[in-house]
């Protein structure tokens, strides 16, 4: 056990609370902004997927029709509600490991508006039938400057600050984080220069636009994500991270091996036959950083059970890190070329996978990260127990069942696909079960995020407890490790510790 | 580790695979040159691009702002990465009555035309590579194959055949119109009020001159022909039943 | 964010406004930033050994990957856009499937229909009409509906002179196109004469009958010449010796195979 001290100074908690209070604004637009994001994905998410049983749901409107709702669900997953979580989460995860204030508070703020206009005018774009029809790239061509626009006002600053930290250890979030602020320009620049500025090959266009996906999970989704949990569970644990040559080992394969993923959902195409190959290969192996990062965080989380099973924080982020578990699985077994690529390839499984990576990974993280951040910038405590355990609990029942879809139906679908002496049009019947299920498990997570949705609003409308003791998940009664608990309104009454 | 050395070895990891998969493949592929066939009968010289005839621009804007890439795909794959050559009329035709066997994988030509390969997500109903030559070939009887497709947009499950489709109802792209004395040739046979007929908008059109140029079973020259050197078939397929449009 | 009130009138509801100077080592203040005081600090990170069941694992995939790896052919070979040395594979579970079967009168028009357009319609018209004053018409007339004979030798050997109707064309001479006609051709062509354009006699000419037409085509007094309508009335107004097809027996449209 290492004898480090994890005992604050009344500087740090000065030096913290300036810095929460400096990036209030900015940090809560992003979070509950994202929030609401979320809210309108769900939604499409839900209908787009009753569609997919029921096609003569709400089928009179155009701009509703099932290929407008499926890539407007899955655009304001990721660019309203991943980033802006993720642009949140950065914010202030940047500031505090560097320490330093944020000075350049209303120009992210500012940034953020445009963002939210970007994704907005994109979305109308979709809906109104100018979709461009790239997977993930389907906001009309004149959104992706004003959202890169956007994106630099807000991370610039993260640079800066770090460049300007006190001497000392550097973090792997840190270097986590960087990486992702680095890798995510150069993969949307290069998607969206290439298809919408400069065409050239109509097939490599549609393999970069198949990296581009993969990169954006591997290469900013997982690493914020990865970030995150390394910083909040030493935090809440008050232990260190297990190994530091593992997580740099983590951090550097990551770094290596993913930008090579994403074209094997090009196998068969005529491009160079070794890029899809290569692609698979890549992608089993997200494997070993998945794997090796996970098993860090889980074990300095699980060496203190109690913390884990009271504190949100950490149920959220291990519950995270446990998808992360199950998507380095799935992205080993589903893609090996000879047995389950063929399956999968144009299957259902592409579509679990991804929300595998977003919400059982990424979101659960950021959840996480928000029910530890939100307290700190707007000085409350979370009102009620009960909204964030039914959060949990109906998002993990929800998720379990999509990640059922991505595993196993996605295979059964592929196997029905290759039963060539089927007649085609049976072809749907092998999807119709798993979009049941696909229906189910969003009104789940729907379900829980409503609750979640209230609970930041009243937060956001800093009606939250006003108190000096976190709201936890254990028992109410029974001795708290914060001591007494207080009335932050009353002077004097309880002792700071 | 410092951060110039992070910087640099960051961009080092990521900078070699995105020249290697991304740059250096898309602006080779950029200019592909047509393939010569040999001479034809009178002594030209034939070069291989496929060519196709319709409104493939502006009909690929509306396949792809609708997401019919969702749940159709438009590729035929090898033998090695699937069995999409071996279900009937996929990759061609079985038996054409001038070529016989016309199956073939998707090639780099096939896409000519288009400014992003079609490639489509998943597979919730047929690949459409070559969804013209069934139409002409099979599905459209009586009528001409432009109506079998507007008749299939307007209402998928319209036909018993496929009553279990769960393509989406596109009858936005259609409108009605009063009728002026006798219907007008695209008009659907479709029962509405009286005085009315129903008529495809112009994305409509646009969509379903795209999807009759959707024929990826042209001859290739030798080099891109993979079929194993046989015999003709002589065996018959015996006169069963085949799944009726 | 600099202090500016020394805080001597405190605000009985404090809030995490502007005003207050967090730098002040205050119990209130210290209550108002109670989630971040009972934060702990961040510890940098530990040493603990890595697991054997971790590189166990990353093991495994790490062969699965390279195995995935190996069958990825010659890497960076960037104008191979299929396997080296692919060769489609057959189907297993399937039966090397030919064409469907039509009916012989179908089978046969069908192969005739594209012998015509190959070769006749050049100057006979795609619809058979001819044009009036250099070809002959095909549709109604007698030598192409009447007795098979005369007209597989028109066919094989071409005309000279008047036709059935009497009168004598512009072109003057019907080259012979027998050369190379084999037949199941000859057949085709005949079926199809006789049953387009107007026409239906209804029976279908069989291949048998239509080697008997070489046959006796070969072993005319000037064989290779063309006939005249002399030659025909004396010796040709007669059906060729042989069966024809029911013309609703199914065959297989390559072959003219019968199918049982």
């Amino acid at each position: 056990m290492s004898t480090v001290t994890t005992t604050n100074s009344q500087e740090d908690i000065a030096v913290r609370s300036r810095i929460d209070r400096s990036l209030r604004h900015p940090v809560m637009f992003f979070l509950t902004s994202g929030a609401a994001w979320l809210a309108v994905s769900l939604i499409l998410g839900i209908i787009s997927s009753a569609k997919m049983h029921a096609p003569g749901f709400l089928d009179s409107f155009g701009w509703l029709t099932y290929g407008r709702t499926q890539a407007a669900h899955l655009n304001t997953l990721i660019y309203g509600w991943g980033f802006q979580a993720a642009f949140g989460v950065i914010v202030w995860m940047m500031s505090r490991l560097s320490r330093q204030e944020c000075r350049a508070a209303g120009t992210i703020l500012m940034a953020g508006h445009l963002w939210n206009l970007g994704v907005t005018a994109g979305i109308l774009g979709i809906l109104s039938g100018y979709g461009t029809g790239m997977p993930w790239m389907e906001f009309p061509a004149f959104a992706w400057p004003v959202l890169l626009l956007s994106y630099f006002a807000i991370v610039v600053w993260s640079f800066v600050q770090f460049k300007v930290r006190p001497e000392g250890h550097v973090y792997i979030s840190q270097w986590y984080l960087m990486a992702a602020m680095i890798w995510f320009p150069w993969l949307y620049i290069t998607a969206n220069l290439l298809l919408h500025v400069f065409p050239g090959s109509p097939v490599m266009a549609n393999g970069i636009n198949a990296w581009y996906k993969s990169g954006l999970i591997f290469m900013f989704f997982t690493p914020v994500a990865l970030a995150t949990a390394f910083y909040l569970t030493p935090k809440v644990i008050g232990r260190p991270i297990m190994s530091y040559s593992l997580s740099k080992l983590g951090f550097w394969s990551l770094a290596i091996i993913m930008p090579w993923a994403g074209m094997q959902k090009l196998a068969g195409a005529p491009i160079p036959y070794f890029i899809p190959y290569l692609g698979a290969a890549a992608t089993v192996l997200f494997f070993v950083p998945a794997f090796t990062s996970a098993i860090n965080i889980l074990r300095t989380g699980f060496s203190d059970l109690e913390i884990v099973s009271n504190s949100p924080t950490l149920r959220f982020t291990m519950a995270g890190v446990v998808g992360l578990i199950v998507m380095a699985v799935a992205a080993a077994f589903l893609n090996l070329p000879k047995w389950t690529l063929p399956l999968t390839q144009f299957s259902m499984s592409g579509y679990g996978f991804e929300i595998l990576a977003l919400y059982a990974f990424f979101s659960f993280v950021m959840f996480g990260a928000i029910y530890f951040i939100v307290p700190r910038i707007t000085g409350r405590e979370w009102l009620s127990r009960r909204l964030i355990k039914v959060h949990f609990f109906f998002s993990i029942y929800g998720i379990v069942t999509v990640a059922f879809v991505a595993i196993f139906g996605g295979l059964m679908q592929g196997q029905g696909q290759e039963q060539f002496l089927q007649p085609s049009t049976e072809l749907p019947e092998y999807t119709r079960p798993y979009a049941w299920a696909t229906t189910i498990a969003w009104c789940f997570i729907l379900f829980s995020n409503i609750f979640f949705f209230l609970h930041l609003t009243v937060m956001w409308l800093r009606l939250g407890r006003r108190s000096t003791h976190p709201t936890l998940l254990g028992s109410a009664h029974g001795h708290s490790p914060h001591g007494e608990e207080g009335d932050i309104d009353k002077i004097g009454t309880a002792s700071a510790h | 580790m410092s951060f110039r050395t992070f910087i640099f070895s960051l961009s080092a990891s990521f900078g070699v695979a995105w020249l290697a998969i991304i740059i250096v493949p898309y602006f080779k592929m950029r200019s592909i040159e047509p393939m010569s066939m040999g001479e034809d009968a009178s002594g030209t010289n034939v070069v291989f691009i496929p060519k196709r005839a319709g409104r493939i621009t502006d009909g690929a804007e509306v396949y792809a702002a609708n997401g019919c890439y969702m749940c159709h795909t438009q590729l035929i794959r090898p033998t090695y990465a699937g069995n999409d050559l071996f279900r009937p009329d996929w990759a061609g035709l079985v038996y054409d009555d001038e070529r016989g066997d016309t199956r073939r994988e998707t090639n780099v030509y096939d896409f000519e035309g288009e400014k992003y390969a079609n490639i489509g997500i998943a597979r919730v109903g047929p690949d459409l590579s070559n969804l013209a030559v069934r139409v002409e070939n099979i599905y459209a009887e009586n009528e001409s194959p432009e109506q079998w497709l507007y008749r299939f947009l307007y209402n998928p499950r319209e036909r018993p055949a496929r009553r279990l489709s769960t393509c989406p109802s596109f009858r936005f792209l259609f409108e009605k119109k009063k009728l002026t004395g006798n219907l007008s040739d695209e008009a659907l046979p479709i029962a509405t009020e009286d005085g009315m007929e129903i008529v495809p908008k112009p994305g409509a059109r646009a969509l379903v001159s795209y999807l009759l140029s959707l024929k990826k079973d042209q001859p290739v020259p030798v080099s891109l022909d993979f079929s194993p050197a046989t015999e003709a078939p002589t065996a018959v397929r015996p006169a069963e039943v085949v799944p009726t449009p | 964010m600099s202090l500016n009130s020394p805080n001597s009138n405190p605000n009985p509801n404090p809030d995490l406004d502007e005003s207050i100077d967090v730098a002040e080592a205050h119990g209130r203040v210290a209550l108002e930033t109670a989630a971040s005081a009972r934060e702990k600090r961040l510890a940098d990170n530990g040493h603990e050994p890595i697991s054997l069941w971790v590189i166990a694992a990353c093991g495994i995939v790490l062969l699965v990957a390279g195995s995935v790896l190996g069958s990825s052919g010659t890497w960076f070979k960037y104008d191979g856009y299929f396997r080296e040395g692919y060769v489609r594979g057959s189907a297993e579970g399937t039966v090397d499937s030919g064409p469907k079967p039509k009916t012989a009168l179908a089978a046969f028009s069908a192969k005739g229909s594209k012998i015509y357009g190959a070769k006749c319609s050049g100057c006979h018209n795609p619809s058979g009409s001819g044009d009036g004053v250099n070809y002959p018409s095909l549709a109604g007339s007698e030598w192409v509906t009447g007795d098979t004979q005369k007209f597989a030798m028109i066919i094989l050997n071409g005309l000279q002179g008047p036709t059935s109707t009497g009168k004598v064309y512009g072109a003057g001479v019907m080259p012979a196109q027998g050369t190379g006609m084999s037949a199941e051709d000859l057949a085709s062509v005949m079926t199809f004469l006789r049953n387009g354009f107007g026409n239906s006699t209804g029976d279908v000419v069989s291949p048998e009958m239509a080697a008997n037409a070489i046959d006796i085509s070969g072993s005319r007094d000037n064989p290779g010449s063309s006939v005249n309508a002399e030659e025909i009335v004396a010796k040709h107004m007669v059906n060729l010796p042989g069966e024809y097809l029911d013309p609703t027996t199914m065959v297989n449209p390559a072959t003219f195979a019968p199918i049982e």
